[in-house]
């Protein structure tokens, strides 16, 4: 080796040796250095998970189990966008904030002050009426433009110095599709990728610099396409899988991963007999072409709206004393899948829920055992968890200083009465009513957060909580896990322990995912505040105090006090 | 959360749940639609601290002689008016509900429902067929990705005026309104969106779904003609199926 690279490994070497010691829990766990650095963000929070690994996880650590409690407020934004509240998770690039709110609205801010730079106010189609409630989860940044996915699916590409628009192409025509975007764009080299549903649900990428469509993957394959078969008759062409949440990508294979929607009618089966591929899957699409590598479909023939649409995070580790490329997915149903990322095995399943009956189990390789299928026929029966997921949208966070992952979950199930579309009705219809209940033994449904070892499944603490926990972890070298709660308080874990460290009512409604980053010198937690969604008013039903739950859209960015950091 | 808000809350729920069951979409004559939603008002936004009988003012603004568009009216139902409780309809109610709350609202202000806002007009097999087709999600690449008709489809040709006359026309027809542009040393096939003092918006027709730019007039250099021509974005239409489509076209051009 020459004393040049000598030199410079020793100091790249130095450099991780102050964020990453080797666990203490853990026996000879081996995550290596370029991994780490490949999934930690640093100063910045580039992409939609922090990096496109996906692991909400960052290297700073001038916020730690020691000085937490001294966190404060260092500003606040406040979007005026007060539909659906704030379920976005902030870019942060070169020390420009990028954060859209529900009606497709992006905001540039100063990161250091909460200085409003440009403001982006999308302008739906005249006569568009969305067929579901508006959202909009983030924006990716790349090439030195902001890429926002709007609701009326348009991709626009606005230039991130001035928020002036570049350009913008239709993705689908929303007055026919019936379907709409909300996943945040994904950045990947020249491209920009983006989801959506519909009838036919789709992964679509777009050339940063043209705006030029490069491939689409259905997420329903056409007639005469392998998977087509899965379907019967002509029940795939509104068979939907609808991909309404955003993916993650490996530059070192080249696969781009994405989690796909469920089969509709969401509980009538009868009319789709067959496995409904690609519904409930993870995909593995090449990011140069869109082809199909492989799939892993983790639901055959949905019939509990258990879709794949959950973040897939992606991993190096030691499986059974080799080292493998996992990428670690957990479904709504209540398990996680631990999958090959290069091959697609799946090497490993576990229940992360308290409550679930749905199947008896899931086998190591991935088979549902004993399903306990929703049958048109059949008295309904209290299903476990419910059709809102063991755990919602909201994403875990991995940490390679504890080597565990940080899950949300929340126990509730429903009654789940299933009817066939109405004659006349569009078939894309839910086919089917279902009424929220706590779980056998429960006078209210209930929630928790746990961290596990990712691959073995092993739970190493528990932190609960009285509601439901509907915004995302964030991971700290300080050894930090951060998330909101309904009530308002936005708070921080200890990584280790699960303990309490500290607390901050930030006035509405958490269901936002919190991010971190540098500016001048200076680290930042920002989390989005404002209840709203779909599952959040579904609370409603099960808690009267839901109503004390503050809507709102307000961007709470916390920094020590400069004397003390 | 106010007592107002509440009540709001309470009511999109309750709409949400009950009244996509009560109604069938269905077409109705813009008299049928006024009608409704008359109806829809009185049982709806006249209540408790809203906008009073006929639109007369209650808790919230009058709504009835104030000269607004209907473009305005449409944006504030469906869309709502953030941070005050008026709420976005258009997420909450079926689109039917939506258009006839819309219809009387115009009412209320003096617009009168257009032949346009009424039931499409009887078509024959092939045309109904040909309207299908003309909107159908299972063709990737279909006309109204481009074309809208009838208040569907996306605009980004001016409307439809001259329907040729069989598959042969519809492939060759001629289109002057495509131009040459060149931005950044990229040549491309043009549709000029918009041209105003600071920026020109024109669709990049090289590939599909066209994409619409913004370019400074000094970044752009546009020419007159260009090798692109209607066949290339004809997409896995069969000529029976573009028959269809023509006829549709003639049926609701007439």
């Amino acid at each position: 080796m020459k004393r040049r690279t000598w030199v410079q490994f020793l100091v790249v070497a130095a450099i991780f040796s102050l964020y990453f010691q080797p666990s203490h829990a853990q026996g000879p766990t081996v995550i290596s250095q370029s991994q780490i650095q490949q999934g930690s963000t640093g100063a910045d929070w580039p992409s939609y998970g922090g990096t496109t690994l996906a692991w909400r996880y960052s290297a700073l650590d001038q916020v730690n189990t020691a000085n937490v409690k001294k966190l404060l407020p260092a500003w606040i934004f406040q979007t005026g966008d007060y539909q659906e509240g704030l379920q976005s998770t902030p870019v942060v690039v070169d020390g420009m904030m990028y954060v859209s709110s529900a009606r497709s609205y992006v905001f540039a801010l100063d990161a250091a002050t909460g200085q409003l730079i440009w403001q982006y106010k999308h302008q739906p189609l005249s006569g568009y009426s969305p067929p579901t409630r508006v959202k909009s989860y983030g924006v990716a940044v790349a090439d030195g433009k902001v890429f926002i996915a709007t609701y009326d699916d348009f991709l626009i590409a606005l230039d991130r110095k001035t928020g002036q628009e570049i350009w913008r192409v239709a993705v689908e025509d929303p007055f026919t599709c019936r379907c709409n975007m909300s996943a945040a764009a994904l950045a990947v080299k020249d491209k920009v990728i983006v989801s959506g549903s519909g009838l036919r649900g789709f992964v679509a990428a777009f050339n940063m610099k043209t705006g030029h469509m490069e491939w689409r993957f259905l997420t329903v394959p056409g007639k005469g396409e392998p998977g087509n078969e899965t379907w019967a008759g002509d029940s795939w062409k509104t068979g939907a899988v609808n991909n309404w949440f955003s993916g993650s990508f490996d530059p070192e294979l080249n696969l781009v991963y994405w989690g796909t929607g469920n089969a509709r009618p969401d509980f009538f089966g009868a009319t789709r007999a067959g496995a409904n591929l690609y519904g409930s899957c993870i995909v593995a699409l090449d990011a140069d072409t869109g082809k199909l590598r492989w799939y892993v479909q983790e639901v055959p023939h949905d019939t509990w709206d258990f879709d794949s649409n959950w973040e897939s995070v992606l991993m190096d580790r030691e499986f059974n004393g080799r080292m493998r490329k996992l990428l670690v997915h957990i479904n709504k149903g209540g398990f996680t899948w631990v999958i090959d990322r290069v091959t697609g095995e799946v090497l490993n399943t576990y229940p992360n829920n308290d409550y679930i009956n749905w199947v008896k189990g899931v086998s190591p390789k991935g088979e549902l055992i004993g399903r306990h299928d929703v049958l048109e026929n059949e008295p309904p029966y209290l299903v476990c968890p419910s059709n809102l997921g063991g755990k919602s949208w909201n994403q875990i966070t991995y940490s390679p200083r504890t080597t565990w992952i940080y899950i949300p979950m929340y126990e509730m199930c429903n009654d789940i009465v299933v009817r066939p579309p109405l004659e006349g009705q569009p078939n894309y219809a839910g086919g089917g009513i279902w009424v929220m209940k706590p779980p056998p033994g429960h006078d209210n449904p209930y929630s928790h957060i746990d961290a596990f070892d990712p691959v073995t499944g092993k739970r190493q603490w528990r932190y609960e909580y009285k509601y439901t926990l509907l915004a995302s972890m964030l991971g700290t070298a300080g050894d930090l896990i951060f998330t909101g709660d309904p009530e308002g308080n936005f708070f921080a874990l200890d990584a280790r322990s699960g303990q309490k460290l500290w607390s901050f009512q930030t006035g509405a409604g958490n269901r936002g995912s919190s991010i971190t980053y540098m500016a001048g010198g200076r680290q930042y937690i920002a989390t989005p505040t404002g209840w709203g969604s779909v599952s959040a008013d579904i609370m409603s039903v099960l808690w009267t105090e839901s109503e004390k739950w503050r809507m709102g859209s307000a961007l709470v960015v916390f920094a020590l006090p400069e004397e003390s950091k | 959360m106010t007592k107002q808000e509440t009540t709001m809350r309470a009511f999109a729920i309750a709409t949400l749940l009950f009244v996509p069951i009560a109604i069938r979409a269905q077409a109705l004559t813009p008299e049928q639609t006024l009608k409704h939603g008359a109806d829809m008002f009185a049982q709806t936004c006249t209540q408790s601290y809203c906008h009073g009988s006929y639109g007369a003012a209650g808790g919230a603004p009058r709504l009835a002689n104030r000269g607004f568009t209907g473009d305005y009216i449409e944006k504030v139902v469906t869309y709502g008016i953030p941070g005050t409780p008026m709420a976005a309809w258009g997420q909450v109610l079926p689109l039917a509900e939506v258009r006839a709350i819309i219809a009387y609202v115009g009412s209320l202000n003096g617009i009168v429902p257009s032949a346009n806002s009424g039931p499409p007009p009887v078509l024959s097999g092939e045309a109904a067929r040909g309207r299908d087709l003309f909107f159908d999600p299972m063709h990737l690449q279909r006309c109204s990705n481009c074309h809208r008709v009838n208040e569907k489809g996306l605009p980004v040709t001016p409307a439809i005026s001259n329907v040729p006359g069989n598959t042969a026309a519809l492939r060759s027809m001629a289109t002057p309104r495509v131009s040459t542009a060149t931005i950044d040393g990229q040549t491309m096939p043009a549709l000029l969106a918009s041209r105003i003092p600071k920026e020109i918006k024109l669709y990049d027709l090289t590939s599909f779904p066209p994409v619409l730019r913004t370019v400074p007039p000094s970044g752009v250099k546009l020419t007159d003609g260009s090798s692109w021509n209607h066949a290339t974005v004809l997409g896995d239409y069969s000529d029976a199926e573009l028959e269809s489509i023509l006829e549709y076209l003639r049926a609701v051009k007439k």
